[in-house]
This record gives C-alpha cells, sequence and structure tokens, in this order.
C-alpha cells in the first residue's frame, strides 16, 4: 500500500544528525508532551489494569466479540512459543541458530580456561542496580511523576595516567527531567573534588581538614552555546568569563550564559549521543554524553529521592604505597632523594618511618604533598 | 597488580563489545526467519509459531551467560528486530518482526525485563501500521500489539538505541531487498490529490489560452486528467492480468528461461573477457603514462563484505596533524613492584578467543 510520503514531523522530534551518532537539537520539554500526547494514560502510568478492563478496552478498540478474544487470547499465548530444550543454562546439544553455534565456541573456550577472569566491574555493576532496581518510597510523595522524563548522562573522567587513557572511563547517571543542573553537578564524583591543597613535609601533622570541593566551588556546564554557571554559593566566580572574552576577540558566535540552579532539564534543548562539557576546579574538564531520554517505566526505580542515580560506575583500582603494598597511599613526595621514583606514593605509617626520625625530624630532603586516590569512591 | 587492573578496566567495555559479534549471527537467523514466514504468504500468527518452534528460536538466549552479557543480548535481539518493523520493509515482514518481538520479549531470561525501545519518530510509523492491519481485519496482530503494550513492554524514547559517541556502535543496518517493501509507483503519481491538482492546473491553462488566442488546436491534450486516470486504470488491469497467467505458466516458463538466461550469461561474460582482457590502446599524448591492465579479478573481493570501522579520532588526529613524537619507554611503576612477582613482566600469553572464525 503506498504510505504517505514526505510527512514533515514536528522539530521536536528527535532525528538523527549524523546516523547512529547524534541527533538534531530539540526541546526536551516539547518532546515529553509530544510523547505523552501520542500515548493513553494507562500505556505508561505505574498501575497495571486488571485483566477484564483491559478485555473490555481491548473488545472495544478491535470491534470484536468476546469470542472471538478468547480465541486469539488462546491462539497468542506464550505456550505456542514453548520450546523443547527446558535447560537455559546450555546450548542445546546440536544448534542450528548461526547465534547458539558462536555462543557455544565461545562457551567451549572459556571452560578450556584455566582460570577465568572475575569480572569485577560486573560485580560492582550487580551491586549498583541491587540499590535502584524497582525500588519504590515509602512516602508517597517521593514517587517520581507518572510521565516524568529520564535523561541518561555519560561523563568521562578526565585522563589521569597516560598508560590508561585508551580506555574511556566513564559514570552513568540517571537524572529526571524535572530536576535541576546543580543536582547533576553535586552528583558527579571526580576526585579532584577532594584534593587538599599545600605542601606538608615540614609539618605532616598539620594536614588541614578542608577539600577543595569547599574551597572551589565555581563550575560550569556547556550545552549548544551556552554557558550554565552555578551561582548559589558567594564563592561561586564566572569561569566561563575567560572563555567568552576569548572567544568574543576570534570569529566565534557569541556565547551565553544562564544559571545553573535556575534550569531544569526540561527547560533544555540538547542533541542526544553529542559531547558536551562540564568543568569545575577551575580546570578540571569533564566531556557529558547525554545518551539516552525516554519516559519512566513501572519497573525504573521510583524514589525521587534516590535521584540523581548511579547506574554504572568505573572503577578505578587502588593505588598502594610502593614499600609495604599493602595500604591505602596517602602522601606523595616528590624530590625525594631517598624514593625510588619521582613522584613516589606512601601510605600513612611507611611514609613517616620513612622520612621522619625518632625525634620527628625531617630526613633528607624532599616536599611531601597529600594523596587522594581515585580509587576513593569504589 | 597494574597490569590485572588494566585488563579488568576492559572487562565491561568487552562485554558490551562482546555483544557486538552477535549482531552478525543473529541477523542472520533473523533473515532466515523472516524469510521462512515470508514463503508462508501469510500474516497469521499460527503459521508464525509453526516457524518458531521448528527454528526452536526461544533457545537463542539459553547459554551460560552472565546477567550483563544476558541483558546486552536482549537489548541487542531487540535493536535488531526493531529495524524491521518500520519502513521500508513489506507489510508482511513487519507483521514476522512484531511477532518476533512479541516471542522474544516473552522468552527472555532477564528480570526485571528489558524492554522493547520505541523512538518518537518511529512511533508515527507503528500506529499507522496497526492502523492498516485493524482496516484489514488482521486482529492477531492487533492483539498481539496491544497484548505488548498493556504488558508495558516499551520504553518511550527519543531514539532508537542509546548514542554513546563509541566508534564501535556506529553498525549499519542494510536493508534486504528481498523483504523490501513494493512501492506502487504508478498509484502513487495518480493519487487523487495528483490528479486534482492536474486538472486544476490544466483548467487554468485553457482559460488563460482562451483569453489570449483564438480557440485553434493546441499543444496539449484535452481533459488531461482524465486521459492519466484511464492510462493508470489499463495499467492495473494489465499488471493483474500478467500476475494471474504468470502463476499458471510457472513451471513451463521456468525451463525455457533457464536456457535463456545460460546463452545470455556466456554471451555476457565473452564479451566481458574480451574488453578486459585487452590493454586499453593510449592516446599519443598520453605515451607517457603507464599501461594499466583492468582485471575483472578485484569484483570479487567486494562479495566478501568486510565490516570497515571508521578511524578513530585519533588516528584521524595524528593524519591532520602528524604523530607526536613518543615518549620515553622507562616504566617507573615496575620499579615498585616485588621481587618474587615476575608475572608483572611477563605478557601474559593465552590463546585468545577468535570470535569471527570461520568453521
Amino acid at each position: 500500500m503506498a504510505e504517505s510520503s514526505g510527512v514533515t514531523l514536528n522539530e521536536n522530534v528527535p532525528v538523527f544528525e549524523y546516523t547512529d551518532v547524534s541527533s538534531k537539537e530539540f526541546h526536551i520539554g516539547a518532546f515529553r508532551d509530544l510523547w505523552l500526547n501520542a500515548l493513553n494514560l494507562d500505556v505508561y502510568s505505574y498501575s497495571d489494569t486488571s485483566p477484564e478492563i483491559r478485555d473490555v478496552q481491548l473488545i472495544e478498540e478491535m470491534g470484536i466479540e468476546p469470542e472471538t478474544l478468547e480465541e486469539l487470547k488462546n491462539m497468542c499465548s506464550v505456550e505456542s512459543l514453548r520450546s523443547e530444550h527446558e535447560d537455559t543454562d546450555t546450548v542445546p546439544a546440536d544448534p542450528q541458530l548461526s547465534t547458539l553455534k558462536l555462543r557455544k565456541r565461545r562457551q567451549e573456550y572459556k571452560e578450556s580456561l584455566t582460570r577465568d577472569h572475575i569480572d569485577r566491574h560486573e560485580a560492582y555493576a550487580n551491586e549498583l542496580e541491587m540499590i535502584c532496581v524497582g525500588k519504590k518510597p515509602e512516602d508517597l510523595g517521593d514517587l517520581v511523576p507518572e510521565g516524568e522524563l529520564i535523561l541518561t548522562f555519560n561523563v568521562l573522567y578526565p585522563v589521569l595516567f597516560q598508560r590508561f587513557k585508551h580506555v574511556r572511563a566513564y559514570q552513568t547517571l540517571n537524572v529526571l527531567g524535572s530536576q535541576k543542573l546543580t543536582e547533576l553537578k553535586d552528583a558527579i564524583c571526580c576526585v579532584s573534588d577532594l584534593q587538599v591543597f599545600g605542601e606538608f613535609s615540614n609539618n605532616p601533622d598539620t594536614v588541614p581538614q578542608f577539600i577543595s570541593k569547599d574551597h572551589y566551588k565555581s563550575a560550569f556546564f556547556f550545552f549548544n552555546g551556552t554557558f550554565y554557571n552555578d551561582t548559589r554559593f558567594p564563592e561561586c566566580r564566572d569561569i566561563s568569563a575567560t572563555t567568552i572574552d576569548w572567544a568574543k576577540t576570534r570569529d566565534f558566535t557569541e556565547f551565553e550564559t544562564a544559571k545553573m540552579e535556575d534550569t531544569c532539564f526540561h527547560d533544555l534543548k540538547m542533541k542526544v549521543g553529542f559531547p558536551y562539557y562540564y568543568t569545575h576546579q577551575g580546570d578540571c574538564e569533564h566531556v557529558v554524553i547525554l545518551t539516552d531520554i525516554r519516559l519512566v517505566h513501572q519497573d525504573d526505580c521510583l524514589d525521587k529521592k534516590l535521584y540523581p542515580l548511579i547506574t554504572h560506575k568505573h572503577r578505578v583500582v587502588t593505588r598502594k604505597c610502593s614499600v609495604c603494598h599493602t595500604y591505602i597511599s596517602r602522601w606523595v613526595t616528590t624530590n625525594d632523594a631517598l624514593a625510588p621514583t619521582d613522584p613516589c606514593l606512601f601510605c600513612e605509617q611507611c611514609f613517616r618511618l620513612f622520612h621522619y626520625d625518632d625525634k620527628l625530624n625531617k630526613v633528607g630532603d624532599f616536599l611531601a604533598y597529600a594523596y587522594v586516590d581515585p580509587g576513593t569512591f569504589n | 597488580m597494574i597490569i590485572s587492573a588494566s585488563l579488568t578496566l576492559r572487562c565491561l567495555v568487552a562485554v558490551e563489545k562482546a555483544c557486538e559479534h552477535y549482531w552478525k549471527p543473529f541477523k542472520s537467523d533473523c533473515e532466515e526467519f523472516l524469510g521462512c514466514f515470508q514463503q508462508t504468504e501469510s500474516v497469521r500468527y499460527e503459521e508464525f509459531s509453526v516457524i518458531w518452534r521448528e527454528m526452536d528460536f526461544s533457545s537463542v538466549f539459553s547459554g551460560n551467560q552472565s546477567h550483563h552479557e544476558k541483558k546486552s543480548f536482549t537489548r541487542l535481539t531487540f535493536t535488531i528486530v526493531c529495524n524491521y518493523l518500520l519502513p521500508p520493509y513489506s507489510f508482511q515482514i513487519r507483521v514476522g518482526a512484531l511477532y518476533m518481538l512479541y516471542g522474544l520479549y516473552n522468552k527472555q531470561l532477564v528480570w526485571p525485563k528489558e524492554k522493547i525501545r520505541v523512538a518518537l519518530k518511529d512511533w508515527f510509523h507503528i500506529q499507522q501500521f496497526i492502523t492498516e492491519a485493524k482496516t484489514c481485519q488482521h486482529l492477531d496482530v492487533v492483539y498481539i500489539f496491544y497484548r505488548l503494550l498493556s504488558d508495558k513492554a516499551f520504553n518511550f524514547t527519543a531514539m532508537p538505541k542509546k548514542l554513546t559517541f563509541e566508534s564501535s556502535d556506529r553498525v549499519q543496518h542494510d536493508v534486504n531487498e528481498d523483504f523490501r517493501a513494493r512501492r506502487d509507483k504508478v498509484a502513487e503519481l495518480a493519487s487523487v490529490e495528483m490528479l486534482e491538482e492536474i486538472a486544476n492546473v490544466h483548467r487554468h491553462y485553457e482559460r488563460m489560452k482562451n483569453s489570449l488566442l483564438p480557440p485553434s488546436a493546441g499543444v496539449t491534450l484535452q481533459n488531461l486528467g482524465g486521459a492519466v486516470q484511464k492510462c493508470t486504470l489499463e495499467y492495473k488491469q494489465w499488471q493483474e492480468q500478467i500476475a494471474g497467467a504468470r502463476s499458471k505458466d510457472a513451471t513451463k516458463k521456468d525451463a525455457n528461461q533457464k536456457s535463456e538466461s545460460s546463452d545470455r550469461a556466456d554471451m555476457l561474460a565473452a564479451i566481458k573477457s574480451k574488453s578486459y582482457g585487452q590493454l586499453t590502446k593510449e592516446s599519443r599524448s598520453r605515451r607517457h603514462r603507464r599501461i594499466e591492465m583492468v582485471t575483472t579479478g578485484s569484483g570479487t573481493e567486494f562479495l566478501f563484505h568486510h565490516k570497515k570501522k571508521p578511524p578513530s579520532l585519533r588516528a584521524r588526529t595524528y593524519q591532520t596533524l602528524g604523530n607526536p613524537g613518543e615518549s620515553e619507554q622507562t616504566q617507573q611503576w615496575l620499579l615498585s613492584v616485588m621481587e618474587e612477582d615476575k608475572n608483572a613482566l611477563k605478557r601474559r600469553d593465552f590463546k585468545r578467543f577468535n570470535w569471527s572464525e570461520t568453521e
């Protein structure tokens, strides 16, 4: 049958700008309205309609008799898809499907390995899932409303070690459409937020307790030509100003600024799959990609308090002390004549024993800084 | 210790990439299935379930896999089958895809169940498809769809799959020409709107002509709209006639056609070998250029389609800006490794699993 060609879609229907890479820009709130208009309420509501009501609705919708419906139900039941191969943990003996042939080969290979890798990442991902799957809040005021949008962001870690720059480590956060940008910002865990500044070789006992997160609160998101600055605290400065001024001197389009705490995700115009930008601590830059937007589903985590929700976190191995290889390192020294490498990591005890004598005098010449391990978020 | 870190760092990424290796075999399984369904020339669910049981398609999820692998694979199956649910595939193929989605959704081994992603731009096509099925009274199609809706099997999304900006995810879906819906181009051309348009323009033209020139014989046809309509009607009737005659003469013609086609093939092959085997004669002006021999051998390489990965950002940067010098190779982390831990220096030499090994 000839279909109507040239159906012009609303500009807020997401389409590919580059196939399988990123979409064109669209307004998120308008996109949500389009979906809600296209669907019946019971399709996306949390409650299950009882089977009787469902039958009545079907009869009306399809314009058929109840007996026809019964016939259809019998004919199209899941029983008709039953397979003879009951044991789902093994591949059937003589597979005809190419998928199964490949899987069988893979299974035989795995069984031939003398030692299988214990997948730490997967164990971690399972743990994260356990926390949030199907969670319903005790207080119904915290229930995520029906028809709410869930946005999924991948926040990539900046490359810390040259050796691991080929692995694109990231964490995945789910946020609700009605939440503000500041909530996403607070939820991003980055090790540079925990850094303690200062050189403490002369006074190792007086390491202050403040961390960079408390001191340097400025941050911004950069989406589609607009810088969203965090202006909640008086210490926050507009760190995007330098970039904007620089851009004015070159041939770029004018960039705009807006407040992070006043913007919620519904108000944004975004491209899905397109790399955006988040900066904090002045120069710690992260690439942020909006990977997915969808309507909330009955089986999702429905507790508003748990959002932004971390669904995937890259598990970094903690770096141990270079002396004992047992404890997590807390100190890093440079220009140290006694240490084998520059810089070198030490745990608390090894650091004291190595660099200070009985009378707590400094031995040798070195510079010591407090070290926060990237694996602290595990 | 650090080596195991770099290996496990890639483990989760490896699971995702492992699922991509199932793309090709699963797609070929789907095409086989839909091919069988197409041959039944019916859209009934009973026919579908017979094929499903015969091919034992439910077992596609079986095997000793981790929870994460099962989820990734289930998502992959939905992504692949959803492609067949949308235009430009024919109505029958789309019905087959809908039934397959129903089967895969109910037979998956993951809990909580993986949902079928539907993008907003595709939702309109699906609604059109279901309306078509309703008007043709294909009740099983409509029932299956509403059953999936009420089971909350769909996730209503912006794009058909998650876009993570990984170059490995860009797999092209080539449309299977056998499953493509055949467009009735003649009917499209002579649709009601088009005929009205033609009639309007024609009337306008006639009016203008009559006001400017004496009514002599014009260059245009009288009653153009009617003529077009008559032609299309004749064409349709002829088409139906041929279709009827073809099914009768199918067996008779087969034998004749085969001998005809083989003669023709021989002739073509002879012509090709003659033209390509010869050296191309140079013109005088180009004598300084080398004589090149064009062979037909290069054609066969394209039969074995290599999946070409697009060059990574790193490779493209090096191409445009030049490769920076490699930094010195001292591995400082090794200095603090324990003496006994000689494994750190040895390269793991186990045999890796070859995904694309052909048997």
